[in-house]
């Protein structure tokens, strides 16, 4: 059985598609990352797992439950971490965490799962003085009440420093090995590729790739990623570079260009930076990397966007 | 139960509240206030029930302070969490959202209770070891009917948040609520009372203006609540005589405490959040 299942989900916000004819299976036990950039549809199709949101077309199936008829059973089994909430402000983190716990209908400690996500020091305090990080880890010490057999996690590491993170990460694996499916989304990479073992793409509503990381790898071909050492380079001058055959992208951060390609691009690429007046002091090609992948199905105005998201 | 999981996680974050505690000690000041400007003159006696059914504490300070009360503590419960985003919390746990209606409709009404309780409470141990004759079967008749009313405005307030997604139709609602069933319920029932009594009446209405004006009195909460909280003070709830009219006073309370979170649970359920 499928743990999520999206059949044909299409969802209009008026004038406005977010998601356009959505499917899209989750093996039970998997870790799927949801990747994409701002606005893609990611937390559109998260929201209609849970049913905050309908479908305006298509049908939503979650741990084998109709997401919208069902969904307080869907729910019962399901830990989330949602995006853009907030907390209980007058509320302490255990009461957070007991209201979990009843509301779930379970028994659990919740000192052991505030230790869990790093908070057993801030159990007694009021949840309105929590940082964006504490938030984010009480929301997850909720999710995790009752052990689900599915968790949903929408953008997780936002709010949270490297080693909140790792910490999210170390606790995404031990929830897979206990069983669990997780599905969370992301647009911040490195996060994803250490933990996912299937991936899905969403680009303006609509998915462009779903795999293993083995296989996007693959489906990639043989895409490199050339990393250029140059004098100065703005991002108007790479335009010529992305108009080149078997350019998939490229960005820059001033003092190095960074091309995801065919190997045979490669020369070419050079030839177009110098051609723009660009000197090139190296350069050297690195395996395909996740980041690169992206880049090649997400369209290069999300390079924009990871710059600022880090 | 799920909603009265709800209802308790609400009523402790709502009694946390600054305001609530503001209005709890602001309550007890003015029934205490109420309780000494009408204490008896020596040598006289007078019982807790007819300070209790006095214009002070009956007209003045329950049915005007009270849907006040009410709608400050309720007006925000569904429409607040959702600009917030702590809806998205509360649902992502298994509360169905009219689950999340009518458990706010229980918590805020326990959470407006407190401070009525306490404000009455307090002048009731004054008043029972003071000079007046305390009732203290009336006294607490007369406070669950004064949490009934609350509640039946919590009602019409929870039902209106959760029709709502802006947070300023939301406080411009329960402003208008107010004005709608305290000065401006008067305003019109008053001019209506002089004409009818002048001898005009409503003749393409199938009813006399007794009838009307009786109806109107009915329709509003503070109405059903005098009529009820006055005949339990004076030992006439539920008499033979006036029994349709008390019955017919204790429906429609029911009636607000029911139908506002239902409608606006409709509109709630049907809402992308």
């Amino acid at each position: 059985m499928a743990a999520i299942e999206l059949d044909g989900v299409t969802k209009r916000y008026g004038e406005v598609t977010a998601v356009s004819d959505l499917s899209l299976s989750v093996p039970e036990g998997a870790v799927f990352g949801f990747l994409g950039p701002n606005g893609a549809g990611k937390s559109t199709t998260i929201n209609m797992l849970l049913d905050f949101v309908r479908p305006t077309d298509g049908t939503v199936r979650v741990l084998g439950r109709d997401a919208q008829d069902e969904s307080v059973d869907v729910r019962r089994h399901t830990g989330v971490l949602p995006e853009g909430f907030d907390v209980y402000g007058r509320l302490t983190g255990r009461k957070h965490v007991e209201f979990a716990l009843d509301s779930k209908e379970v028994d659990g400690d919740p000192d052991a799962l505030l230790d869990r996500v790093g908070l057993a020091d801030a159990a007694e305090r009021k949840a309105g003085g929590y940082s964006k990080g504490m938030r984010q880890r009480l929301a997850l010490a909720m999710a995790l009440a009752g052990d689900p057999d599915l968790l949903v996690l929408d953008e997780p590491s936002s709010g949270l420093d490297p080693q909140g993170a790792k910490e999210m990460r170390e606790i995404v694996r031990a929830e897979a090995e206990r069983g669990a499916t997780v599905f969370f989304s992301s647009h911040v990479l490195g996060q994803v590729e250490a933990v996912c073992d299937r991936v899905g793409i969403l680009r303006d509503g609509q998915l462009v790739a779903e795999d293993s990381i083995d296989g996007l790898r693959d489906a990639v071909g043989g895409e490199e990623t050339l990393v250029v050492t140059v004098d100065a380079a703005s991002d108007e001058q790479l335009a010529a570079v992305r108009a080149l055959e078997g350019v998939a992208g490229a960005s820059t951060d001033g003092g190095t260009v960074t091309v995801s390609c065919d190997p045979d691009a490669k020369t070419a690429v050079i030839g177009a930076l110098e051609e723009e007046g660009v000197t090139v002091t190296d350069f050297q090609t690195e395996e395909a990397s996740l980041e690169d992948l992206f880049l090649a199905y997400a369209g290069d105005e999300t390079a924009a966007q990871r710059e600022v998201s880090r | 139960m799920s909603w009265q999981v709800v209802a308790r996680k609400d009523f402790e974050d709502a009694v946390r509240s600054r305001w609530l505690i503001a209005l709890t000690a602001f309550f007890v000041l003015l029934v205490g206030a109420v309780v000494f400007v009408v204490r008896p003159a020596p040598g006289e006696t007078v019982s807790s029930s007819q300070v209790l059914n006095s214009l002070f504490i009956k007209d003045a300070l329950v049915t005007t302070l009270v849907p006040l009360i009410a709608l400050v503590t309720a007006y925000n419960a569904v429409v607040g969490e959702r600009s917030s985003g702590s809806l998205k919390l509360l649902l992502s746990l298994p509360h169905s959202r009219s689950d999340v209606v009518f458990g706010k409709v229980l918590g805020r009404s326990a959470a407006f209770a407190t401070p009525v309780v306490v404000g009455f409470l307090l002048p009731g141990i004054v008043l029972a070891l003071g000079p007046l004759q305390f009732d203290p079967v009336a006294f607490l008749g007369f406070t669950l009917l004064v949490v009934l009313l609350g509640a039946a405005f919590v009602s019409i307030a929870v039902g209106f948040s959760s029709a709502t997604a802006s947070h300023r139709l939301a406080v411009a609602g329960a402003i208008g609520i107010y004005f709608l069933f305290v000065p401006l319920w008067g305003a019109i029932q008053f001019p209506l009372q002089l004409y009818f009594g002048m001898g005009g009446g409503p003749a393409w209405l199938p009813l006399t203006g007794t009838e009307v004006l009786r109806f109107l009195r009915l329709l509003n909460p503070t109405g059903s609540f005098k009529i009820l909280s006055g005949a339990f003070l004076g030992d006439q709830l539920f008499a033979s005589d006036v029994l349709r009219l008390h019955v017919a006073a204790l429906s429609m309370l029911v009636t607000w405490l029911l139908v506002p979170p239902l409608l606006g649970y409709v509109r709630f359920e049907s809402a992308d959040l």
